[in-house]
């Protein structure tokens, strides 16, 4: 994989990361219900970051050039 | 509650245990076994970013307003996704120059300029000291708690000297000293250090976890319980949202991210174990996750902690609890001692580590960029005393003071607003470099004046409306100004300046600062072109991914003058100490090639050399400055920049082209051995079997006999071609110029190989005009080309009705000859490689005898002559090789 693609892939997923984690997408998890006992709100944006870190992991470790 | 002793037992216990981690781990560095040399180690030290005002002030921050204690660590998160692209970058440059400070990062950057160095250092001197002090406050309020009865007593009293406190703050600038300043590395990197940063990282998200964990099923059922309390509790369900659409303030949302993910990269203590510390570059790859992941498991239990420490004690006041110690009170209250003294020791390590690595990272800066300068000035440029203690000397000084002041904030500000909020408005004091170093990385236009204007604005900035008014709070300063604005002036009010109002302070004080920074960064770096100077940084940094990433080599050097080897070694010694110099200069002797010491070139190699090695010691600009003193400098036009550039990467395409060549001369006497061995094993093996057997009978000798001539044969036909090719080659062979009767040449060379094709059996058709006019060319080698083509389609013709056409065309520009065959042709993918040595054609079974060499020949000889030779074959229809040479060439004046 170049580096070049692999830098790309990271850059959309900050972009992804800025959108999901932030004003306004972030008021839709804001509804007072729960998920097993976890008010949606703190399990949407634990679970949203998790799934970031996931992704990451993924395009990083993925093999290829280091240069 | 545990008795005083019980306390400092463990702590000190703690703080010794840190110190054998880290005793060991030097060690190992030392005898090359490296316990650092790990992405996870790496990643663990970057935990270095939670502190004790993460350890303690995120629950009580979740206990007041909810999940807003999560943008410090979501902004990091996306900050690390672009660890690959940018602190890679980061980490290389400051490799190949031997960076070693945020401070010396930017000032390097922009012509190493002392000014600047000294602005940076400044910034993050006084962003940082409160910060310091917070941590220290910490462990003297967790203290208190885990000690005495009454909660909430956490401000020391009694004389200071009975301060436990204080003796803390001593024994981590011991811990500091004997590994930040152990010894004056170039690269200044602390394995130690390191190791124990990060086994502080194990323990403070363990010890954190372990609380949650018993407040979630030891002290509740489980998560889903406290949340249901919590949400059947009107004061408490607003925690658990946004406070819907319409109240969710999304810019300071967005604001406290930015905030953190601009300080996890330009924090001094972040930068230390992120660039400076980094053993590999490629543990950023693993990094990059996991430190997310890391930040994300130390605050999965925080919301929970905090909802259950309200429940538990009922609001604030009743119970008495304060949010930000529930960590240790609930433990406490629920009788388990053991767990709240885990749990101090875990804040311990939070607060521990960020002090060690903050504070080796500004004895860094100021001992570099604020000490070492004056002391230069003030000791002359032409004094020669050894300095080569000096720099230790003065960061070990800087880290007691560093701590001591520290200590004086807290015992002074204890309990002051602005301890409580230093935590942000640290993080909006080195967030003011961004836009100089990430510019400085990604922008070659940015210059010296731009980044100076800028940082100084943001900063003026940043004090006016952050630190200020946070001082103001504290009832150290009336507060009159922030009602009424400086002098009265209403558009002045610092935290709605120019009358921006509906932000939060902090939000509005970001937008300002940064605002003005990158601003007046961008126009002043715009206002005039870049000096020579900085366009020679911008270059080597903002390109530096472009070079190979070992060592200095290959890049460009940006520098004109006369130097002295002597005066050089001489100022290395006063800051390396003599042994170091002489082993630095010992080593580039051996790199650079020339052996001794003695007979090193003073040129701008050295010289960049020397200033590089001074840098990792004292710092970039106080290196120039030395090295400057001692060479005889010609200043540089921006122009020049361009043209030492240029030659630079001409140097390297040279080496690249030298490098290919001698691949290419190894490749070749390979296949000249490969080749001569050949024939010579047969004959060996014939002449055995003769010597072995004295009555082999006469027949089968001469059979023998007969073969070993034909190889000898094949040995010497092979030895003077590669001699002709070599002649070729290099330009030393004789070619004669004469008039050559094309149609003549052609009649010959057919002549001579008629005997070949009558006992394969073909027929040979030659098509030419009846007059062709005079070529002036070699005939002995043009008929060499053309023997050569009749004698390989002689050996490719099939057995049986075997064609050969050779045709001779000529018209204005010149003549052209094409031998073709009927036989197998040539595949596709072989039709590049038969011009090549050693290649012959065919395959391995029916490789027809041969030397490999002819075709190549054939083709130097045309080319000689300004001409060119092809095969055009289809598979299956036979092959035709063909050359054209022009009536008239220039000369090769080889």
């Amino acid at each position: 994989m170049s580096t070049s693609l692999r830098n790309q892939r990271l850059l959309a997923l900050f972009a992804t990361g800025w959108l999901l984690l932030n004003f306004p997408l972030l008021t839709l998890w804001d509804r007072g219900v729960s998920v097993a006992g976890i008010p949606l709100l703190p399990a949407a944006v634990f679970i949203g970051w998790a799934a970031l870190i996931g992704v990451a992991a993924w395009i990083v470790e993925a093999r290829g050039d280091d240069d | 509650m545990l008795s005083a002793p019980q306390v400092l037992a463990a702590s000190f216990a703690y703080l010794l245990l840190l110190f054998g981690v880290a005793t060991f781990a030097d060690g190992r560095g030392r005898s090359g076994r490296s316990v650092i040399g790990n992405a996870w180690v790496y990643t663990l030290s970057m935990g270095v970013y939670c502190t004790a005002w993460t350890y303690f002030g995120s629950v009580g921050r979740a206990a007041s307003s909810g999940l807003w204690f999560l943008p410090i660590y979501l902004g990091p998160t996306l900050a690390m996704l672009l660890a690959w692209p940018v602190l890679r970058k980061m980490i290389r440059i400051a490799r190949q120059y031997r960076i070693t400070s945020i401070a010396d990062f930017i000032a390097s950057r922009y012509g190493k300029s002392r000014a600047l160095a000294a602005l940076v250092t400044l910034i993050a001197l006084v962003g940082i000291l409160p910060y310091v002090a917070l941590q220290l406050k910490a462990i003297a309020s967790g203290y208190a708690l885990l000690t005495s009865a009454g909660a909430g007593a956490a401000h020391a009293s009694g004389p200071w000297w009975r301060d436990s406190t204080l003796y803390f703050a001593l024994a981590l600038a011991g811990f500091t000293i004997a590994f930040g300043t152990r010894h004056l590395d170039t690269s200044e990197r602390h394995e130690g250090m390191v190791a124990a940063i990060a086994l502080e990282s194990v323990v403070k998200l363990l010890a954190f976890i372990a609380v949650g964990v018993f407040v979630c099923w030891g002290l509740f059922d489980s998560p889903g319980e406290i949340f249901a309390r919590a949400s059947a509790r009107a004061d408490l369900k607003p925690l658990l949202g946004l406070g819907g659409e319409s109240r969710f303030a999304g810019g300071q949302w967005f604001a406290l991210t930015l905030l953190a993910m601009l300080s996890v990269l330009f924090l001094p203590r972040q930068f230390q174990v992120m660039v400076v510390e980094n053993v590999d570059e490629r543990h950023v790859k693993r990094a990059s996750w996991a430190f997310p992941l890391y930040l994300l498991l130390i605050n999965l239990f925080v919301l929970p902690i905090a909802l259950g420490g309200l429940l538990h004690f009922g609001n604030s006041g009743s119970g008495g609890a304060d949010p930000e110690t529930f960590v240790l009170s609930l433990p406490l209250a629920l009788g388990q001692p053991a767990l709240a003294l885990a749990a101090f020791i875990g804040g311990l390590s939070a607060a521990t580590g960020m002090i060690i690595v903050e504070a080796i990272a500004v004895s860094t800066m100021v001992s570099n960029d604020l000490v070492m300068p004056l002391l230069l000035r003030l000791r002359g440029r032409n004094d020669a005393r050894d300095l080569s203690r000096t720099p230790l000397a003065v960061r070990r000084v800087v880290i007691v003071v560093l701590l001591l002041l520290g200590y004086l904030y807290f015992r002074i500000a204890g309990e002051a607003y602005a301890l409580v909020s230093i935590g942000l408005i640290s993080f909006a004091a080195v967030a003011q470099f961004a836009p100089a170093l990430l510019g400085g990385m990604f922008w070659k236009g940015g210059t010296r004046t731009g980044a100076m204007v800028g940082l100084s604005a943001g900063f003026a900035l940043w004090a006016y409306t952050l630190m200020l008014p946070s001082i103001a709070k504290s009832g150290w300063l009336s507060t009159q100004f922030m009602t009424e604005g400086l002098f009265g002036i209403t558009l002045l009010r610092p935290e709605q300046l120019f009358g921006l109002a509906g932000l939060d302070s902090l939000t509005h004080a970001l937008l300002w600062s940064l605002l003005a920074n990158t601003g007046l960064y961008v126009a002043a770096s715009l206002a005039r072109a870049p000096s020579a100077r900085e366009a020679g940084q911008a270059l080597l940094f903002v390109d530096v991914l472009q070079r190979p990433a070992n060592s200095g080599s290959g890049a460009p050097v940006f520098w004109r003058g006369h130097a002295s080897r002597a005066a050089l070694q001489q100022v290395a010694g006063r800051f390396l100490g003599a042994p170091a110099a002489q082993r630095m200069f010992a080593d580039y002797a051996e790199r650079s090639g020339v052996g001794r010491i003695e007979h090193i070139v003073a040129d701008a190699q050295l010289v960049q050399y020397v200033e590089t090695q001074l840098a990792g010691a004292i710092g970039s600009a106080s290196a120039r400055a030395v090295v400057a003193s001692v060479v005889d400098e010609e200043p540089l036009a921006p122009d020049d920049v361009l043209r030492l550039l240029d030659e630079a990467s001409q140097v390297r395409a040279l080496n690249r082209q030298l490098e290919s060549v001698d691949k290419l001369k190894d490749d070749f006497m390979s296949s000249v051995t490969h080749e001569l061995r050949t024939p010579l094993t047969s004959i060996r093996a014939f002449a055995e079997l003769m010597r072995d057997d004295p009555d082999m009978d006469s027949a089968q000798r001469q059979q023998f006999v007969a073969l070993i001539v034909a190889e000898a044969e094949r040995l010497s036909r092979l030895v003077s071609q590669v001699l002709d090719m070599a002649k070729i080659e290099s330009g030393h062979g004789d070619w004669r110029n004469e008039a050559i009767d094309l149609r003549e040449l052609v009649d010959h060379a057919v002549q001579t190989t008629r005997e070949t094709f009558r006992e394969r059996g073909a027929r040979v058709d030659v098509e030419q005009p009846d007059s062709v006019p005079l070529l002036h060319a070699d005939r002995d080698r043009l008929l060499q080309v053309l023997l050569n083509l009749l004698s390989n389609a002689a050996k490719f013709v099939p057995k049986v009705d075997g064609r050969v056409k050779v045709a001779l065309r000529a018209d204005a520009r010149g003549a052209t000859i094409e031998v073709s065959d009927n036989g197998p042709g040539v595949p596709a993918g072989q039709q590049q490689l038969v011009f090549e040595k050693f290649r012959q054609g065919g395959d391995g079974g029916n490789r027809p005898q041969g030397t490999g060499l002819g075709l190549p020949i054939s083709r130097q000889i045309v080319e000689h002559f300004g001409g060119r030779m092809w095969l055009r074959s289809e598979p299956g229809k036979g092959a035709c090789f063909g050359f054209e040479l022009p009536w008239h060439h220039e000369e090769k004046t080889a």
